[in-house]
Parts: C-alpha cells; structure tokens; sequence
C-alpha cells in the first residue's frame, strides 16, 4: 500500500514538473470552455432568432407570435419580407416563419390554416425553431380542437337554436381552452409523442461538460506514453528488480493518473459553477458515478495503447490524436444532434459519446443519478475491456 | 568464503537467438568478480536474468540460497542493481529519486530519509540534491544511478557497465567507489569492456564472448593461459613510419605478433627485455627515432586475443 501512494505520488512529480503541465491541465481547458461558450454572460438571452414575416396582421397572428416571444428557446424578431428574407439567403439567421394572408380564427377552424417555415440545411437552431413553432402552433391549434369537440358534444345533447349562438358557444370554448392550456403549458410538451427528442442545448453547459472531457481524455490517453517512457529510460526494468509486484506498479502508477484526472475534473466542474453559473451540482452522487467511470474508461485505454507504442513520441501523438478524435466525434465540441443519423449510432462505440451524454444528462437535463447508470455502465464495461487487454498484453522487457 | 552466487548452465534465449549459451561461475561472499567482454556478448543479459527481471530459457541461479526462477522477490531483497542506462526519473530531483526509489525498496520513514541524506553524501551530490537530474552531467547522473543500487544495503551489488561515457575523473571516483563497498563487505559483480577496469578492481574474472564463459579465474591465473607473454610497446615521434618499424619488428624471431597503434608499435614477446635491444637496433637502421619504451606484463587483453584471435575493443 505504501509502495501503491510512492509510485502515485511520483506520478504527481513527475507529471507537474514542467510549467507546461498546467497549460494542458486548467488553463487551455478553461480558455477553450469560455471560447466555445461564447463567454460567461449567465443571464445573456440564449434563445435562437428566428425572423418572424406578419403578413396577416390578424389576432390571430399577433396571439402566435407572443406565443413565440414566451417561449424559452426562440426570440422572434419581426420583420418586412424583404429583410427577412435578404438576412436567411445571406445565412444571417437559421430560420424564418411567414404567417401568410388569411391566418384568421375562421381558417383556424375550418382546419385550412398554413405557415411557411424556411430553415437553413444542417443548422441546429433551425431545428430549435422549428421545434418551437410547432408547440406553439399545436398548443393554438389543440385548443381549436377541444372546442370543436365540445361544440359537438354541445349539439348532440341540444341542438342550438342559432348559428350565431352556436358560433358564441364556440367561441367561449375556445377561449377557456386557451386559457387552461396557457396555464398548462409543461403538458402539451409531453404530449407530443411522434415529434422528435426535444434537442436541449446549451452552449455553456455542452462547452463545460466537453470541454472536460476532451481535457481529461488526452492525459489520460496519455498515460501510454508515461509507460513508453518508463520502457525507454528502463526505470520500468528497475523496478522490477526491487521487491515490487507487477501489480503494484501498474495499479499505483494507473491509480495516480486516475487520481490527477479527479482532482483536474473537480476544477473544472468547479470552474462551471462558479464562473459560469452552471448547474454540476444538481446530483453531486451521479456526477461522481459518471466521472469516476470517465477516467476508468480512458486510463484503460490509456494502457491499452501502451502495449501497442514503442516510444514516447509515437505515444505522444498517438493519444493528442486519438483524445481529439474522439471527443469531436463524440459530441464534445459540437452536439451530436448536428451528426447524420449514421454517425450517431456509429460514435456509440466511443466512451466520449456515453461519457458526453452522461455529464449533460446531469448538468443540461437535470436528471438523477439512476439516469446515467446506463452511460456509466458503457464506460465501466469499456474500462474494464480494455483493462483486460492492456494488462494481458503488458509487456515489462 | 561462502558462496552468494552460483550460477548453473544459465541459457537465455531471445526467440530464436541464444544470447547467452549454457554459462556456469560462482562468487564468494566479499569478493569482487568482473564480466569481461566486449559489445554483445551477453553481460547485460546475464545480469538481467541474475537480477530476475527476465527467466532463464534454462538452468537456474541461487542467490543467497534463493532460487532466481522459483523465489525471485527474496531474491530482490538482498541484491542491489546499477543498470547500464541511467535508470532515473530525470524530471526529478536527485533527492526525490532517491526517494522513490528507497520506497521500492520497501524502506519508508526516518530510516528512508536518513539513508537517503548518507547515499547523497557518499555520492558527494548532497550539495545539487535539489536539482533535477536532467540538469545534470553525465558523471553525476551515474553517481545517482549507483547510489539507487545502494539504498537498501544490499549483501550483492550488479554494476553493468558503470563507467560507460564519462570523463577519467568521474571514472576514478567510481572506481574507487567500488572498492570502498567493497572493503565494506558488499560482494559485487562487475561488467565492463575496459580490461583495465577487471584487472584493478576484481579478485577473479570471468571472460564472456558470444554468450559463452570462454576463461575464469584470477587474473594471474588467465595470463598463464596465454603463456605469460609481455607486451613491448615502442613509442616513436610523429611522421615517422610506424608501418615499417612494426613490419620489422614482427620479422624478429622472439616477437609473435606486432601491431601498429597512433605513433606506436605493441609486440607480443615471450621476454620484452630480450627483445628490446633488437628492436632498438632496427629502428635505427630504418631511421626511425624510438622516443620512449613500455614493458607490459601479461594482461588481459592479450589473453582476449589470444583466446578469439580479436581485439577485446572493437
Ligand atoms: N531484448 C532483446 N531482444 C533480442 N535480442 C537482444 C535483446 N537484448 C539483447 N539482445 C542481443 O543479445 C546479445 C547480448 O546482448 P547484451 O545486451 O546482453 O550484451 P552486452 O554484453 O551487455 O553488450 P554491451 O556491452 O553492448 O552492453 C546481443 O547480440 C544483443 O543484440
Ligand atoms: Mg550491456
């Protein structure tokens, strides 16, 4: 057990021995956190612009598009259709809605009712937009729904004696429709069954929690070439010629740089809450799950790649290479939704995808921890797979 | 004088090439025994199976009564090792690497630091301890490199080729290093290419070439073997013609062999003094001006030649 915190505590020496160390530890993690998170303004409005074309004027409209301005992931912006549509051909916003002439109540209940919705290809927030343009459409378009149904259930108990009375009936369902759904509004999203996952991004919380993990993967990966050099400088056959089991070393020296990578993601975690007022802390238990399983998963590797370098250069290389690889296709600098579906269900077998939707499971999503269980359990069983290959194939000559 | 070390038939092969072929020797306790043999011929390799870092192909090795292949950790308790590369965390300092290293080695708190504090003055680095090795000279890093082997005092200590690239000053130091532990009572087993070095440190020599033990004995013992030759050495002054004052030389009836070295000519003779005054005699019917003359005894180097018909440097 001594010998196991020696050899851990060398690996602190001699990992924190050069000023450079640290460059890669907390400061290009932060500088790159803050670059991708477009800053630290925690208030600043997030939502996606979407430029909203009135050629209606109708109350109708204008219920649509304060319907638009309540909610929480678009802000639209009103303009003329020329503008409007110089800025989408000129790539300036990702999405434009055009509520058309003769978007009125009556059009509404006849069921004829259209919108244009122009996006951009490839654009997340144009997806966003789009997203929120139909809840919000569906919410106004439900409440249509509810009061043409109890307009006819109306009529099947007693026929009404005029049209117009009927058309007040109808009215007045509407409108207390609007009003319960308005005060409901949690329950049209869950509602939607055959529309796509909400996408939730948030660009703080995705550059915190990828950001993290591209910075911890590459160390760890690393930990190849710390075997590579302890081959070359034959401090690995020295060793070996002190009463010191195989195993104590390997376990010591991958405990250590587990260890170091811990006390680098506590940092950042940190960083994420005090500096950019980021929620981490939401499942503290779930998040020690995740990154304790995180750092498994990527030492393994680490040691796997280990029995594959010969020198410390090619390991060098090989895990800056690999760690960025890696975390760009496992949604860590950009969100996997942008991805093809192909390519999404391909960067599964990479640990940074679980690991990535594990951490915004819990900071983005706010879920607890028996909702990364799933995530966690990949990375363990990715660890321990490639453990095993790692420790079988450790060559100490 | 018990035995520490006895080595039986000791085959290592890698894959399909034997780098070492069936070797046997023993080492009393206190004495200091050298591997002599030049680049290749399995010296690191021998040590490297002695001090259970590789199994043997076959045969065995008992250290103190421990086997090597069947108890190697009691083995590692009682040797120490000097590897032929500079074994050593050069990001730390010397003090740390001692450290680390004193902590394999299964020592730990005020015995730990105090051993380390003695090792730093024996190896006269108390002064740089702080300094990171990889500021250091070639020399100081060997001095860390043996001072590593010592930290548990061990009963027998494996020097590969500590004398390896540094300056004749650093290489006295060692040297008497060496025979400072060994006065001590620590038994080592020395490797080294400089006939020089087993011919004043050890009490016997074994000399290895292509993986086989080809002489073992004490060096008085090995020249014999070559017939007790000595060495005449002829020194001449520059731009003189070496080539035909060796040619000559070699054409006298007592001299066996000569060989022409920068501005000198080595004659292997039965009798140096016989052979002196001819020699002197056709240098100057050639014209050539002798400067000064060395009379060698026998050593080991000639027992090398004579022994593989090569130069033990290659
Ligand atoms: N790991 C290895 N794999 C294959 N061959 C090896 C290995 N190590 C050494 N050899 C070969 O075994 C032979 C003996 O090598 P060894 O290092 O034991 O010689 P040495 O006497 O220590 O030489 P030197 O004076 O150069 O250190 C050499 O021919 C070498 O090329
Ligand atoms: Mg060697």
């Amino acid at each position: 057990m001594k010998k196991i915190l020696a050899i851990t505590f060398r690996d602190l020496r001699v990992r924190f021995a050069s000023f450079v160390e640290w460059l890669f530890f907390l400061i290009l993690p932060i500088v790159f956190t803050l670059v991708l998170s477009g800053g630290t303004g925690a208030p600043a409005d997030n939502r996606v612009r979407l430029v909203v074309v009135d050629q209606a004027n109708t109350s109708l409209s204008t219920e649509l598009i304060t319907a638009l301005e309540n909610s929480e992931s678009v802000r639209p912006d009103l303009l003329s259709l020329d503008d409007a549509e110089y800025q989408f051909d000129s790539r300036r916003v990702s999405a434009m809605l055009i509520i058309p002439q003769g978007f009125a109540r009556e059009a509404l209940e006849s069921g004829t009712l259209t919108l244009e919705l122009r996006q951009q290809p490839n654009s997340l927030n144009a997806l966003v937009a789009q997203r929120s343009v139909q809840a919000v459409i569906s919410r106004v378009g439900q409440a249509v729904a509810i009061a043409r149904n109890s307009l006819a259930e109306a009529e099947a108990l007693r026929p009404f004696e005029t049209d117009a009375a009927r058309q007040t009936y109808f009215d007045d369902a509407l409108e207390s429709a609007q009003t319960l759904l308005a005060e409901a509004p949690d329950r049209l999203t869950e509602t939607q069954g055959d529309t796509p996952d909400q996408i939730e991004y948030d660009p703080r919380a995705n550059s915190s929690a990828g950001q993290l993990i591209t910075w911890v993967f590459i160390p760890l990966i690393g930990l190849s070439e710390l075997f590579a050099y302890e081959r070359q400088k034959g401090t690995l056959r020295r060793i070996l010629t002190t009463p010191t089991r195989k195993g104590t070393y390997l376990f010591g020296t991958i405990f250590g740089q587990v260890l170091i990578a811990l006390g680098q993601m506590t940092l950042l975690v940190l960083f994420g809450i005090l500096v950019m007022n980021l929620n981490w802390g939401q499942d503290v238990f779930g998040l020690a799950i995740m990154l304790v399983a995180g750092a498994l998963a990527a030492a393994a590797l680490g040691t796997m790649l280990g029995t594959f370098v010969k020198t410390t250069g090619q390991a060098n290389g090989l895990s800056i290479m690999l760690g960025m690889v890696m975390a760009l296709m496992g949604g860590c600098w950009y969100p996997l939704e942008l991805f093809p579906e192909a390519v999404r269900s391909m960067v599964k077998v990479l640990p940074t995808t679980w690991a990535m939707q594990g951490l915004l499971d819990l900071v983005l999503r706010g879920q607890p921890w028996t909702a990364i269980l799933p995530e966690a359990g990949v990375l363990l069983g990715f660890a321990a797979v490639f453990f095993v290959i790692g420790i079988l194939r450790f060559k100490y000559e | 004088m018990p035995t520490i070390l006895e080595v039986k038939d000791l085959v290592k092969k890698y894959g399909d090439f034997t780098a070492v072929k069936g070797i046997s020797f023993n080492i009393q306790e206190g004495e200091i025994f050298s591997l002599l043999g030049p680049n290749g011929a399995g010296k690191t390799t021998t040590i490297s199976v002695l001090s259970t870092l590789y199994a043997a192909t076959s045969g065995d090795a008992t250290i103190a009564g421990h086997s090597v292949s069947k108890d190697p950790m009691a083995v590692r308790k009682v040797i120490g090792v000097v590897p032929q590369e500079i074994a050593l965390y050069e990001d730390l300092t010397a003090r740390e690497n001692l450290n680390f290293w004193g902590q394999m080695y299964s020592l730990s708190g005020k015995a730990l630091k105090d051993r380390v504090e003695e090792i730093l003055e024996q190896i006269g680095l108390t002064d740089k301890a702080r300094d990171k090795v990889k500021t250091y000279s070639g020399g100081m890093k060997r001095r860390v490199n043996i001072g590593v082997g010592l930290l548990h005092k061990p009963s027998l200590l494996f020097m590969d080729e500590p004398t390896v690239g540094i300056d004749p000053q650093s290489r006295r130091a060692i040297l008497d290093s060496v025979k400072d532990l060994n006065r001590q009572g620590m038994t080592v087993l020395y490797t080294t290419h400089y006939m020089e070095e087993a011919a004043e440190l050890s009490n016997r020599v074994g000399i290895i070439d292509h993986g086989e033990l080809i002489a073992l004995g004490t060096q008085k013992e090995l020249t014999r073997q070559v017939g007790e030759m000595e060495t005449l050495v002829l020194h001449v002054d520059e731009m003189q013609d070496v080539q035909r004052l060796a040619k000559a030389v070699e054409a006298l009836e007592m001299v066996r062999h000569a060989e022409v070295s920068d501005h000198s000519v080595t004659a292997i003779v039965p009798e140096a003094e016989e052979a002196l005054a001819p020699a002197v005699t056709k240098a100057n019917e050639l014209g050539i001006k002798i400067r000064s003359v060395d009379i060698r005894e026998p050593n080991l180097e000639a027992v090398f030649l004579h022994l593989t018909g090569r130069a033990l440097r290659d």
